[in-house]
């Protein structure tokens, strides 16, 4: 049974999760890639990445490592709650805030520069870079947070003895070993950069910015076969890129050791901010109002505003919530959808990782480790190629068999479960591993076969970490975009795209891109809070 | 060096003490160990003497200073106290070799490079570690990385040296060298130290004076044999007892 159980999760990863992008790189030859590099907008494409990527990473760093620090080393107040606060952002798709910062700082209306006179121009190279950074510094700060609170504090703690101040231990001790979680937030940063597909829609366009992700859904969308064929070029080169520095960033610099873990639990002893504490507590106040309530409460503005782009109180009303909610037939539909994908894909991935979980914890079969790790490169690659991908494979059957999934909301929801599984596999793969393998022995003892015991024991035990698995797939997919802009058609538009449609053409009188980000990010904030209270803090930002 | 307790308390949100009303006068050149189950408030008391934890009550002085007197708000930070210390965990930094570990605290004491390197070969000697300088921590056995703690606790020549349980994860022969080592040192430069420990053979063998803790609170203070022949609490007679 356990290794029945075992042959259908690898079948289920190689024809899912590893055959598509194998086909995909396959497809092209060696004249098309030359083609690609010889093509001009390709090769534009191409550095604007490397150039947008690079430096998104490095604001990042810039403002997690500090913040990170001060979060968790010092005794700043109130830092539990403003911890949460700077995180919150990784759970927010980064396409609300740049419909945010484009109310507040386009070049022609936005309200920073009529109502206070600036002269900002959110259309641009920085423009771009500050709202990647916004949102992907959590990347960073996260990485970071769970290295200094793995780390051993009497490390730190040995440096004040021996004279060193706050600082002089940050440079001296923490900064050196942090070093791994640092680079790896840095390239978790730089590769979603690389990533991502709605800021550089729609900031980059206006700009004049093309990325290599908006360059292939150009390239699709052009419908003809040479145009498939470019997309394809071009993804499998991001792909190729995006898997090889991961692969090379986990095993030399960003490999974690193991002295970071700490050997007695005492509570670090806090560095005291004399003088620096209020200055410091008003700096992380408005860092906090930059990135996250100043784009917020554009989107709400939008939202609420009768005439974008101008600001008074009588403006204000709720004709665009009327509107886009009511009288907008696509809205009922793309909620509906996304709502149905949502349940599905968690559901699925939570099923499926509750078995393939179970191998890599309790068994020592030959692969056990291979399977999560095949499991996670679609996570790893990027969205814009695995959906490339899958309507590659798909959309004449399986490889040629069985009825052709493009265009239908399968195929979206074959995206989300690939996409995602490695988030619920690690979520349940963690529970399973706080069980004492004894439990399983004593009920096996008592006659309970292994279906029985995984329904008896290991069910209820794992309970919470099934429910934080299907919160972790459900709450990216509600608003997911990347992948199903190149996946939808007609009727299938989803939260995601309806929101990317009104926003860059459909909506003329504008604010109804807004009105859905306030309901996705009402959505998230719902359930990231739920999670929180149901896992008693265990699991949610 | 001394350091006086005057009626020290640590509470906790949720009025648990952690330490309560702890008065103790350790003399210079005094060895003291703090003698307890886990819980008892020893290390928390140790950490108090470093500034790695705050008291909420009473005056911790070091010689004549006073580094805590949480009722005129007076704090001095960890690294002003000029006070060294052992960890359990050693606290070894990995990314240094062994020349720089035990150079690091007089980094901070203007000190010519040449002072600094005279000053880090000497106390090198003195823990028999010399000739290993360029080693990295990963490269060393676990005696020797406790061996680089002291050197680097020793070379700033601290008011008072603190070591926290910091046999414990020695095997037993390597234990019972080192101790009679410590107590060596110790005497050889009259250091003021104060040695946290729940192993009363530890205690006994080594200290002048035994501070025995329970709950947050002293409940004997003697030499080795007094307390071991005259047990002034229930709790300390049943402590001696079952720990032969």
């Amino acid at each position: 049974m356990r290794i029945l159980i075992y042959l259908i999760a690898w079948g289920l990863v190689a024809a899912f999760f590893v055959a598509p992008l194998g086909h995909l790189v396959t497809l092209p030859n060696f004249d098309q890639y030359m083609e690609i590099l010889k093509h001009e907008n390709t090769i534009k494409a191409i550095k604007n990445t490397f150039w947008v990527s690079l430096s998104v990473g490095l604001v990042c760093v810039a403002i997690g490592v500090p913040l990170a620090w001060l979060l968790t080393r010092t005794n700043i107040p109130s830092k539990d709650s403003l911890r949460s606060w700077f995180c919150l952002p990784y759970a927010i798709p980064p396409y609300v805030g740049a419909i945010g910062w484009i109310i507040l700082a386009n070049p022609t209306s936005g309200l920073l520069n009529t109502v206070f006179g600036l002269n900002l121009n959110i259309y641009s190279f920085p423009g771009l870079v500050w709202i990647e950074s916004s949102f992907l510094f959590t990347f960073v700060l996260l990485t970071t947070l769970t290295a200094l609170d793995k780390m051993d504090s009497s490390l730190e703690e040995a440096a004040r003895l021996s004279g060193a101040n706050g600082l002089q231990v940050f440079r001296d001790i923490s900064l050196p070993l942090l070093k791994p979680a640092i680079f790896n937030g840095f390239v978790l940063s730089f590769l979603a950069t690389a990533a991502s597909f709605g800021v550089p829609a729609m900031i980059g366009g206006p700009a004049r910015i093309y990325l290599m992700t908006t360059q292939i859904y150009t390239f699709q969308r052009m419908g003809t076969t040479q145009g498939i064929q470019m997309a394809t070029a071009v993804s499998v080169l991001l792909m190729i890129t995006t898997l090889i520095l991961l692969f090379s960033a986990q095993t030399t610099i960003g490999k974690q050791k193991t002295y970071l873990v700490s050997g007695k639990s005492v509570r670090p002893s806090l560095i005291h901010l004399k003088n620096s504490k209020v200055p410091l507590l008003i700096i992380l106040s408005l860092l906090l109002f930059v990135i996250f309530a100043l784009p917020l409460l554009g989107v709400l503005i939008s939202a609420l505003s009768t005439i974008q782009g101008s600001w008074s109180f009588s403006n204000l009303g709720l004709g665009n919530f009327v509107r886009v909610l009511f009288e907008t037939e696509e809205t009922a539909r793309a909620i509906g959808n996304s709502l149905f994908l949502g349940f599905g894909a968690a559901l699925i991935c939570t099923s499926i990782s509750f078995f393939i979980a179970y191998f890599p914890v309790r068994t020592t079969w030959r692969g056990k480790n291979m399977l999560g790790i095949f499991a996670s490169v679609p996570f790893s690659t990027p969205g814009t190629v695995l959906a490339l991908a899958l309507i590659l494979t798909f959309s004449q059957g399986y490889f040629g068999a069985g009825p052709s999934l493009y265009n239908t909301l399968g195929l979206i929801l074959v995206a989300y479960v690939v996409k995602y599984m490695s988030l619920s596999i690690k979520t349940v793969q963690d529970g399973y591993s706080l069980i004492h393998p004894s439990l399983e022995e004593a009920a096996r003892i008592s006659g309970a076969s292994w279906w029985a015991t995984l329904q008896t024991i290991y069910l209820p035990l794992l309970k919470s970490s099934l429910i934080a698995s299907a919160f972790f797939i459900f709450m990216p997919v509600m608003g997911e975009l990347t992948m199903t802009i190149l996946l939808t058609g007609p009727g299938l538009e989803t939260v995601g795209t309806l929101i990317f449609s009104l926003q860059e053409y459909s909506d003329v009188g504008g604010g109804g891109a807004a009105v859905l980000s306030v309901l996705v990010v009402g959505i998230v904030f719902s359930l990231n809070f739920a999670l929180k209270k149901i896992s008693k803090g265990r699991y949610g930002l | 060096m001394s350091c006086k307790f005057q009626n020290v308390g640590k509470l906790f949100p949720g009025n648990i003490w952690a330490v309560k009303d702890f008065s103790l006068e350790i003399k210079g050149g005094e060895f003291v160990s703090f003698l307890g189950p886990s819980g008892c408030g020893k290390t928390t008391t140790l950490r108090m003497i470093a500034g790695l934890e705050e008291n909420t009550h009473g005056v911790i002085q070091i010689d004549n200073d006073v580094v805590s007197d949480p009722k005129n708000k007076k704090f001095l930070p960890p690294e002003k106290r000029h006070v060294g210390m052992m960890f359990q965990s050693y606290a070894v930094w990995p990314h240094m070799n062994v020349f720089k570990n035990v150079a690091y605290p007089l980094k901070f004491q203007n000190l010519s490079k040449s002072k600094i390197k005279e000053d880090v070969t000497a106390v090198l000697k003195t823990v028999e570690l010399d000739g290993l300088e360029s080693r990295k921590p990963s490269e060393l056995s676990g005696g020797q990385q406790q061996r680089v703690a002291l050197a680097r606790g020793l070379v700033m020549k601290p008011r008072i040296l603190l070591l926290d349980e910091p046999l414990s994860n020695l095997d037993a022969k390597l234990r019972e060298k080192m101790r009679r080592d410590i107590r060596s040192i110790q005497q050889q430069l009259k250091l003021t130290l104060v040695y946290v420990t729940h192993d009363q053979k530890e205690a006994f063998q080594m200290s002048d004076r035994v501070v025995v803790m329970n709950k947050g609170q002293i409940e004997q203070i003697g030499t080795p044999s007094q307390i071991q022949t005259e047990p002034k609490t229930p709790f300390v007679k049943e402590f001696v007892e079952v720990g032969r």
